[in-house]
């Protein structure tokens, strides 16, 4: 009886060992056993030769189009302070396979702090940051990475959905400025396919409103992007009706719709949930 | 007393363990209602019926459709003689070149796209710089490395071979002198002499050649419209789920492609952006494929946008036949060409399997190359949308077995 029952618990142990094969693979990063970060709310990285670490502090907090000021802090892979170093730092874009002329202002403000100024991004997109670390001879070089820069809203990047979405057709502004509906033109709302809402909105007391001015913003938050087209307002109906056309939704789930709303009688926004099957 | 009923209990344990873990292989084909949900989304029986272009008057005209489909194959609409649409479209390879980069009277610098179901897609192009099939098709005609033509040399074309089969669809042609008529002549602003050749026309001249290359377009369009896929093994997998009928669905699928296939629409997150009946949202996006080789970097759909809205042919244009609120495809655009920066149309994945390389330039050699590339992506690079798991290289097997069940001949007007 004992024995079934140790091989049992033997089995069940095993069993639980079989189905977490990730605990043993867990990745090692030989470099960075080496080096300190000091800084919080620094980017890290280990240069490529393995020689320097880098810390870099956006002074804004994040890189932006237009000038840029940036701390580097630099140490050795002893963990010392690099001094008397030349440093440069060059933006550069890898899509487009250029950087920019306009030279950043870089000073030396000991401690191994360098203060990077007049650091000035062109355009919004794919950057990189190349920080070129020069001493006695030997340079080495690391590269931090801004995916996007500017243009993109970041906000929503990976919300997760929900476990209960409101999908009512009928909502009141954040403000309560407004009681908003709307009536798509197909049902149910399907992807990939174009198509108008009619709008009605009325004040807090339920008098129709007219001549407001609507702004069409969609996201999905869980996977941070809006829709395909750039919906807008094309005819005001009696009795405070709008018809928004081009609304197109180019993925199944949760959708979230704000309608920025502007009249006389104030500026509010509504938010729609929708959770599109197919 | 005790020990009986704890090894009754371990027992009871072992049972539920065991049957858990091997429940995997005899529930395989055990959809829950979301998945099922999820299955006729991509289920071809769920494709709408297919609407009338609004902006081509003669499309699902028979003998638009008869006629476009001479001129797909007219090796008479070239520089050489040799190039037609079929040159890159080859009918017996459904209508793909399979070549890297599509090769007319000389190489451009993108692979050929598929046709089937294009009549679906809003835009054209791996950059949809075109909202229509048939101003689509006059694209390559004037492209010195494709047809390597012009408009003034079709309408001559037309005129001198197709006289009446012309006349019976798009009514009698215009009187031109063709005899007189400078041949290398087109709007082309990276062609100096037959710009200047073209702009020299008198007006009435180039309305009526524009005409005719238009109807020309929307002949080859309503042709092209045509071409449709057929119900894969996919799509009667998929057929016999919803009719409950597990055993045909065994039948159908073996146990890997239905492993690819939940991956498919769950962990690998395919569906993201290969979603509904043809496998596409239709969207563009920024995957982050490496430039081909010796290639110029491309822009994709950054350029495609400005294109689009200056195109002369395009929906809201005097040549179409649309009312501008049928145009909503190109009126409600998005033009944010920062979020469009060196992105691509997403292809629709049905046959797949039976048409590589990949990619805009036919960067990846394989389906296996496709795959690794998308789960190798270094993490920081990875947009939202690509976060696919950590796939194992069984998994992308499965994946890849599932893709091959998407393959099926296509449809379309033969005669």
């Amino acid at each position: 009886m004992k024995k079934t029952l140790y091989i049992l618990l033997v089995f069940l142990f095993l069993g639980g060992c079989v189905t977490t094969p990730e605990r043993q693979s867990v990745a090692k990063d030989e470099h960075k056993e080496k080096f300190t970060k000091h800084y919080k709310s620094s980017m890290f990285k280990v240069t490529e030769k393995g020689l320097y670490s880098v810390e870099l502090v956006l002074k804004s907090g994040e890189l932006k189009k237009g000038a840029n000021e940036v701390n580097l802090i630099i140490h050795d892979n002893k963990d010392r302070d690099v001094v008397d170093a030349e440093i440069t730092i060059q933006p550069w874009m890898p899509e487009m396979g250029h950087g920019i002329d306009i030279e950043p202002v870089i000073e030396e403000k000991g401690g191994g702090l360098y203060h990077v100024s007049n650091l000035v991004l062109t355009m919004g997109g794919h950057w990189e940051l190349r920080v070129g670390i020069t001493k006695a001879g030997v340079s080495d070089m690391a590269v931090f990475d801004f995916p996007r820069v500017g243009g993109m809203k970041m906000k929503h990047r990976h919300v997760k959905r929900p476990d209960k979405i409101d999908i009512s057709t009928v909502q009141v502004s954040e403000n309560r400025t407004y009681k908003v509906s709307y009536i798509p033109e197909i049902t149910p709302v399907r992807i990939n396919t174009i198509h108008s809402w009619t709008v009605k909105i009325t004040d807090s007391k339920g008098n129709p409103v007219t001549g407001a001015r609507i702004a069409v913003e969609a996201d999905m938050p869980e996977h941070g992007h809006g829709l395909p087209t750039a919906p807008e307002v094309v005819e005001e109906l009696p009795g405070g009706e709008y018809i928004i056309d081009g609304m197109k939704f180019q993925m199944p789930g949760w959708w979230v719709v704000k309608l920025h709303i502007s009249s006389p009688v104030g500026k509010d926004t509504v938010t729609f949930q929708l959770d599109i099957s197919r | 007393m005790k020990k009986v009923y704890i090894s009754i209990l371990c027992t009871l344990l072992m049972h539920v363990w065991v049957a858990s873990s091997w429940a995997g292989e005899s529930s395989l084909h055990k959809w829950s209602q979301k998945e099922i949900e999820i299955l006729k989304g991509l289920h071809m029986g769920s494709l709408p019926p297919l609407r009338k272009d609004p902006s081509n008057r003669y499309d699902q005209v028979p003998e638009a459709i008869a006629l476009g489909r001479k001129f797909f194959f007219e090796n008479r609409f070239s520089g050489n003689k040799k190039v037609s649409c079929a040159t890159c479209h080859p009918e017996n390879m459904n209508f793909a070149d399979n070549l890297p980069l599509a090769h007319g009277m000389g190489t451009t610098s993108r692979r050929t796209m598929p046709l089937q179901g294009v009549a679906y897609s809003p835009w054209l192009f791996w950059d949809g710089r075109k909202d229509s099939t048939w101003s689509q098709a006059l694209g390559p005609i004037e492209s010195p490395v494709e047809h390597g033509f012009t408009r003034t040399q079709i309408a001559v074309v037309v005129i001198r071979f197709y006289s009446d089969e012309y006349e019976k669809v798009f009514g009698p042609l215009p009187e031109i002198d063709i005899d007189k008529l400078p041949l290398q002549a087109k709007p082309s602003p990276d062609e100096p002499g037959p710009l200047k050749a073209w702009v020299t026309l008198p007006e009435e001249t180039r309305e009526a050649i524009n005409r005719i290359y238009v109807n020309v377009g929307k002949a080859i369009g309503a042709f092209v419209r045509t071409i449709m896929p057929t119900p894969s093994r996919f799509d009667r997998y998929v057929q016999a789920i919803i009719d409950g009928d597990v055993k045909q669905a065994e039948s159908i699928l073996n146990e890997n492609e239905v492993r690819g296939l939940r991956l498919f629409i769950g962990k690998a997150k395919c569906i993201n952006c290969h979603n509904g009946p043809m496998l596409t949202d239709y969207d563009f996006h920024a995957i982050g494929v490496p430039d081909a080789e010796g290639l110029p970097p491309d822009n994709g759909r950054a350029e495609g946008i400005p294109k689009v809205l200056n195109d002369e042919f395009n929906c809201l244009s005097p040549y179409s036949d649309a009312k501008p609120r049928q145009c909503r495809t190109l009126r409600f655009m998005s033009t944010d060409v920062v979020k469009y920066r060196r992105a691509f149309k997403t292809p629709t994945l049905r046959n797949v399997a039976e048409r590589p390389p990949y990619m805009h330039a036919g960067q990846f050699a394989t389906l296996h190359d496709v795959l690794h590339f998308y789960r190798d992506m270094p993490e920081e690079k990875r947009p939202p949308d690509l976060a696919h798991g950590n796939l194992t290289d069984d998994e992308l097997v499965y994946l890849e077995e599932f893709l091959k069940t998407l393959s099926a001949p296509l449809e379309y007007f033969k005669e």
